[in-house]
């Protein structure tokens, strides 16, 4: 079995239809509507009143169900790409080993809850930005994308999803997203403390790793999807956060990286605007 | 009856006009609607929102992702088309026969919008235009609660030929209260 698996050729059926992060970035619209309905709603964050709700919370619900086949993925991956004991301690791989096997669970409860809300599998486009966060080749950078960066993403959206679940009263929703997010909690500690012990002492190589760690939070913050904003669909989730580990001067740091995506969000609409009001004009 | 498609080239997406003509013709032709229909599509917003004014013509203004197809972000749908137009139209046509004290779709309680949703949808369901009848369901629920009582109003809803806005609303209001309860 060949290690380093490129993200253009995951296995995947007939059913998904794959995208890359360039192919979101080079739609013309997606900042455009940032906020479309602030005029009408004092938050953006996805809650049951919002008129979208249902569509939002099933396309939401997809990209969590694609995350978690990636995450399976990507764990796995760290398993057998890195020779034992040279690049990766066992117990490193044993603790992928299990993420992989919690992976698996997941996508299992979101086939279901997909179901359950009425949404096809494969019926949103799936965006592989979350493997490519998996392909480094180093296992500390790895650890530091996935673990933390991916992973941390993970707890924001479960928490915003699990507050949904609340407020419109779905006990599965808020009832699978609480145990999944109990699971990523564990998932971000265990990147937490391999990325301290296998840096110890090497200054250097713990910098790029956050480094990387920073550039992924970035990605995954595009357009202004989360932060601690109402602006945003996805709330940063302080309090799980510090429970997988993270301390407050890094928690800081997610959402300063995250705040700048939204401003360059609401930038890019701006210009967009004046462009269009100019050519209107002319 | 004639339909008219703006803008003629799309340049952010790749819908193709004379193929969202083609859908909606044939959607307003099978409801019957006899009017011409002007169709006019945002293509800068990727939300899925319609507004319909009645009228001859009737005005449907769309945002792109009203026509988009959600595996292919981007591109048509013609389900997407044949969906978004027959849900405009239905709701026009109800407002002519029994919905004539509906407020204006501005107006309506996310309730009342789900369960007028859920009429328009069954019909177009069983007139030849397949739905996933657990999409609707689950926006039901969401604005009516996660109940047997919901799910019965859903029930009802859905199977229904020739409701008036009053009862509609009724079964509607009935399954909120049994939320509340």
């Amino acid at each position: 079995m060949r290690k380093f698996f490129p993200v253009e050729e995951l296995a995947r059926d007939e059913r998904f239809h794959t995208i890359t992060m360039r192919d979101r970035m080079a739609d013309p619209r997606a900042s455009r509507n940032l906020n479309a309905d602030q005029s009408r709603r004092s938050s953006n964050r996805l809650s049951p009143d919002r008129k979208d709700a249902s569509d939002a919370a099933r396309s939401m619900m997809h990209g969590i169900f694609v995350g978690e086949i990636q995450a399976l993925e990507g764990a796995g991956r760290t398993c057998w790409d890195f020779t034992t004991g040279g690049e990766a301690p066992f117990a490193l791989k044993l603790d992928m080993a299990r993420q992989a096997w919690d992976e698996a669970r997941h996508v299992e409860i979101s086939v279901k809850l997909a179901d359950w809300m009425g949404t096809e599998i494969g019926q949103f486009a799936e965006n592989t930005v979350l493997f490519e966060a998996a392909c480094s080749h180093d296992p500390v950078l790895r650890l530091a994308g996935v673990n933390r960066a991916l992973e941390g993403l993970a707890i924001d959206v479960f928490t915003t999803m699990k507050e949904f679940g609340d407020l419109a009263g779905d006990p599965y929703l808020e009832f699978c997203e609480d145990w999944m997010l109990a699971d990523e909690v564990t998932h971000v500690k265990m990147g937490s403390d391999w990325l301290r012990r296998l840096t110890e002492g090497d200054a250097e190589r713990r910098a790029a790793a956050l480094e990387f760690q920073s550039v992924v939070d970035k990605l995954f913050s595009y357009g202004g999807t989360r932060s601690d904003s109402d602006e945003s669909i996805i709330g940063l989730a302080r309090r799980f956060r510090h429970l997988a580990g993270f301390t407050d001067d890094e928690i800081d740091e997610i959402a300063d990286v995250s705040r700048q995506a939204l401003e360059e969000a609401k930038e890019r609409k701006r210009r967009l605007q004046e462009r269009a009001a100019a050519g209107a004009a002319g | 009856m004639a339909v008219t498609v703006t803008p003629a080239t799309f340049t952010l997406v790749y819908f193709d006009a004379a193929a969202i003509a083609a859908v909606a013709a044939g959607v307003a032709e099978r409801l019957g609607v006899t009017a011409d229909l002007v169709i006019e599509v945002d293509e800068a917003s990727p939300l899925p929102r319609v507004w319909t004014t009645p009228g001859d013509p009737i005005a449907i203004r769309v945002e792109s992702g009203a026509f988009e197809d959600t595996r292919r972000p981007r591109h048509q749908s013609d389900e997407a088309v044949a969906r978004s137009v027959g849900r405009a139209l239905l709701r026009l046509l109800d407002r002519f026969t029994g919905f004539a004290a509906a407020p204006d779709d501005a107006d309506l309680t996310l309730a009342q919008a789900a369960a007028w949703d859920t009429y328009v949808i069954g019909r177009l369901h069983r007139r030849g235009w397949p739905q996933h009848e657990q999409r609707w369901r689950y926006n039901f629920r969401n604005r009516h609660g996660f109940t047997d009582a919901a799910d019965a109003a859903f029930d009802r809803l859905w199977a229904a030929d020739n409701l008036t806005w009053d009862q509609l609303v009724t079964i509607s209001d009935q399954a909120l209260a049994a939320r509340a309860a």
